[in-house]
């Protein structure tokens, strides 16, 4: 076998490059505190929910994985089943100004509209604070965070990581089933699982 | 967006060709893929034959590696292949770190070839090999795209097929190599893998290495590894992911150094529940390493192959001997008395049986291996923690008590049928008595072979299933030694009244399992759930009995009575669904266990012995009932100021399976001493004597003096 030298070069790159501030928020413990403006400038912090499920979605139109579970209309009823048994859903958008696929919080808004989406706020995180303080690094990554604040879920919207809705039949939904365990007392089956989906683009 | 549609738009109408016409060439605008065959022996049963996806990715343009990192999917291909012949998984070549932001990632950019071994069978007799497949994979740059692609390949047989060499050549040698004599372990402290390998070529000593593992969600992939040698071992500290999501016993890796890459295979040691992982301190991926490498703890764990299936040989022939399988067994051996002269057919009956049992001993295990792949936290004896699955044994054993007791004959209940059918096909009758036989041992197989089929469920699915084929092979012995040699066979005892009285004393073993199946029922359901459970039974009982009897009466009693079981079934139904006030198996002493409360204990400086238990596993409630209720013992934990904790899994219970996981059972009894909080945990043997409680409370003490 033979010295590759491009693999080499990004070899010895991956090896220096500063260790990056990510995944600080763990499951079974409070989760961190963050404030950002909504879509319509509101400003939502998530201390304003104690006492309350609050779930967290990491969007990002562009990604297929996104696509996917709001075309097939996964996505929207997740949201209806929690905020009809009463828990707050943040969609929570990290990408950056910087990148391409960056959307002004009017053209995100209105992209949710479109969809019906129904999450009782859509999070502007441009600088990508909320994302690297929870750890998210796929859109979407889930979270579900408890009424005493801590976090109970972390990980993929269900069980069968593909950008095939076909697979949505089969696949079991971690977020409706985390919040009907929660609220029924239980602790959580899936507590921790991999996110699947396109990376967050952060600056 | 706009740039997606653009893609995808421009995609499909390629995709929609590559669909309608044979062909091995799919063109996005981020990948040029080619299926290719290598068969440099040429075409033929027995000599080697690879296909391979080769990606030609634009500049920047990656897919994923098998563990694709924190982002992405791993490429995947489905075959339609003619019949007989076997597809291999993805021989993946090494791939690479692909950080982006504070992201990393696995995968490959420029060209990379996915080789597959392709196997015929040996009759293979068709003059061409027709393959299609099915790929899927996700390819990314700052966007992310999934794409798709069908590829239809004809390989005649008989020449060779050497016109992709170079690119299989590269594609193969790039796989990480796994070397004799390189061993590794694994153990969990904090946040942190203190991972180990030993015995590396010298070519390697001193340098850098990369490690990425092929399970994902394990490891802060972007972290970097605090690393160094010690003569010609590498050991390294590795940071675990804060949002865990797997707990491997036996982690695969890929060692990277810059020109070379290793498979390496270590054992783990010391895994916390998922998710709780408590936190690593600031400094502690800087923090020196320690002198003496990470030490397994597992003393009484069996470890060969050879010994698990020397234990499974003898303790498959040790299940003939258990109340639920000896009455049905003996039986039917003794009826070959009466065949002693017709070897042949006895041969074939003796073979069928066998057949039967291991076949039945495969599937279950499969079945138990699937779900694991998919993600059940189980272990063996999973079919026990199934109420339904008791309620159908119990069932089942009152129905063979019954006939065993002559309530009813097969034949009155089934005229004709069923015992001209027996008569008819006797191996077909002997390989449905050998899965009977795996039903009917199953309630005992969870509780002896508890530990054995724990350790069978951590190692390779070849070895696990190597090692429930023997244990069938065990079960079936003492059967297929009297069916294969004739003396044992005329040295029965000759057939004669008696054997009708034997045939009904072997009820009872049959009852007095179906009050063991109730009691583990109880557990399960409480006690509103076992009187459902009873009415049942003697409804079907009577049932039975009922369409049992000759002529006139059966018309009379067989419909009111098939009236009843649907009443009595109706009625129960509400107890036998709800778990309403189950039967608590803690109390005294014994607090029920937490992976919290083992935490809260040790880290309190008290160590904690925790009791792995079940309803179900006699060997469990042997050791109850004897050693942890010996009052001697319970004072020197007492004097050792050990917290008690009983963990009981007779239900399903993720938690205690992923802490079974981790200290590399799959099954309960398991006795564990957890000296403090960063500490291994010390492993009891199964039968659990007061002599080695307190020789493990000694080490405790000796551990404590300065």
């Amino acid at each position: 076998m033979t010295i590759h030298p491009i693999a080499t070069l990004a070899l010895c790159t991956s090896l220096i490059l500063p260790m990056p501030a990510l995944a600080v928020a763990r499951v079974g413990e409070p989760a961190p505190a963050f404030s950002a403006t909504d879509t319509t400038g509101k400003t939502h912090a998530l201390a304003d929910y104690k006492g309350k499920y609050v779930v967290l979605e990491w969007v990002n139109p562009s990604c297929p994985f996104v696509v996917k579970h709001y075309s097939s209309g996964n996505m929207q009823s997740t949201q209806q089943q929690a905020t009809g048994a009463g828990a707050v859903w943040l969609a929570v958008n990290s990408t950056a100004q910087s990148h391409h696929e960056y959307l002004e919080p009017a053209a995100l808004g209105n992209w949710m509209n479109k969809q019906k989406a129904s999450p009782s706020a859509t999070l502007m995180d441009a600088a990508g604070s909320i994302g690297k303080a929870y750890g998210a690094r796929t859109t979407p990554h889930m979270y579900i965070i408890d009424p005493q604040g801590t976090l109970i879920y972390a990980g993929a919207i269900d069980s069968k990581p593909s950008a095939r809705i076909d697979d949505l039949a089969q696949a079991s939904n971690y977020v409706k089933l985390g919040l009907s365990e929660a609220m029924a007392g239980k602790p959580l089956t899936t507590a921790s699982t991999r996110a699947y989906g396109c990376s967050v683009k952060y600056e | 967006m706009r740039h997606l549609l653009l893609t995808l738009i421009l995609a499909v109408p390629i995709l929609f060709n590559a669909a309608a016409y044979a062909t091995t060439v799919v063109t996005t605008p981020q990948v040029r893929a080619e299926l290719l065959a290598h068969a440099p022996d040429g075409v033929a049963v027995g000599k080697p034959l690879w296909v391979g996806l080769q990606l030609q990715h634009q500049p920047h343009w990656h897919t994923y590696w098998k563990n694709p990192g924190d982002s992405g999917l791993p490429t995947t291909f489905e075959w339609s292949l003619p019949p007989g012949v076997v597809a291999g998984d993805i021989d993946w070549p090494a791939a690479r770190a692909l950080p982006f932001g504070p992201l990393v990632n696995y995968g490959y950019e420029g060209t990379v070839l996915l080789p597959v071994a392709l196997t015929l069978p040996a009759d293979f007799d068709a003059s061409t090999v027709d393959l299609r497949l099915r790929a899927d994979w996700l390819v990314c740059k700052e966007s992310c795209i999934p794409e798709s692609g069908e590829f239809t390949l004809s390989l005649p047989l008989g020449p060779a097929i050497g016109t992709h060499r170079a690119a299989f050549d590269s594609s193969l040698d790039a796989r990480p190599r796994s070397l004799a004599g390189v061993e590794s372990e694994a153990r969990v402290v904090g946040g942190t893998l203190l991972t180990t390998v030993r015995g590396l070529p010298e070519g390697l000593v001193g340098r850098d290495a990369q490690f990425l593992p092929e399970t994902e969600g394990l490891i802060n992939h972007a972290a970097p590894i605090v690393q160094r040698w010690h003569e010609d071992a590498w050991e390294a500290r590795i940071a675990l992911s804060a949002q865990r999501s797997s707990s491997p016993a036996l982690l695969s890796a890929v060692m990277l150094f810059d020109d070379r890459a290793l498979r390496v295979q270590a054992r783990v040691e010391g895994w916390d529940t998922p998710g709780t992982v408590a936190a690593p301190s600031a400094g502690a991926a800087v923090a020196a390493l320690p002198d003496t490498a990470a030490t397994g703890s597992a003393a009484h764990a069996v470890t060969g192959i050879g010994a698990a299936l020397l234990l499974a040989l003898f303790g498959g022939a040790l299940l003939n001997l258990m109340p639920c399988v000896f009455p049905i067994l003996s039986l039917k051996v003794l009826g070959f008395a009466r065949h002693a002269g017709e070897r042949r057919q006895l041969a074939i009956g003796g073979l069928a049986y066998g057949a039967g049992v291991v076949l039945s001993f495969l599937a279950l295990a499969g079945a138990l291996l699937g779900l694991r792949a998919a993600g059940a936290q189980l272990g063996w004896g999973f079919q026990l923690q199934e109420p339904g699955f008791i309620a159908a044994l119990a069932l089942l054993f009152t129905l063979i008590g019954l006939n065993l007791a002559g309530v009813f004959e097969l034949r009155t209940v089934f005229p004709g049928s069923a015992a001209g059918w027996q008569l008819r096909h006797p191996a077909a009758d002997a390989f449905l008595t050998g899965i009977l036989a795996v039903a009917i041992a199953s309630p005992c197989t969870a509780p002896f072979m508890g530990a054995a089929l724990g350790f069978a469920l951590t190692l390779p699915t070849t070895q696990t299933l190597l090692v429930f084929a023997t244990l069938g092979t065990g079960l079936a012995l003492p059967y297929l030694i009297a069916s294969l040699v004739p003396s044992v066979a005329r040295s029965l005892p000759r057939p004669g009244p008696w054997m009708a009285r034997l045939r009904t004393l072997m009820a009872f073993p049959m009852f007095a399992t179906v009050v063991w199946l109730l009691w583990v029922f109880g557990i399960q359901r409480g006690l509103d759930g076992v009187i459902g459970l009873l009415a049942v039974l003697v409804a079907v009982a009577f049932a039975t009995w009922a369409w049992a009897q000759p002529g006139r009466s059966r018309r009379w009693l067989g419909l009111p009575a098939l009236a009843v079981v649907v009443a009595a079934a109706a009625w129960s139904l509400p107890a036998l669904r709800t778990g309403a006030d189950p039967v608590s198996a803690t109390g005294g002493v014994w607090a029920p266990w937490t992976a919290q409360a083992v935490s809260a204990s040790t880290e309190a400086g008290r160590p904690v012995f925790v009791d792995f238990t079940a309803a179900w596993c006699v060997t469990c409630q042997l050791n109850k009932l004897t050693t942890l209720a010996d009052p001697a013992v319970l004072a020197d934990f007492d004097r050792a100021d050990v917290t008690l904790l009983r963990a009981d899994w007779t239900s399903r219970d993720p938690a205690i399976s992923a802490e079974l996981n981790r200290l590399g059972r799959g099954g309960v009894p398991v006795y564990a001493l957890y000296p403090a909080a960063d500490a291994p945990p010390q492993l009891l043997s199964e039968l659990l004597t007061a002599g080695e409680i307190r020789s493990a409370l000694a080490t405790l003490k000796h551990k404590e003096s300065p």
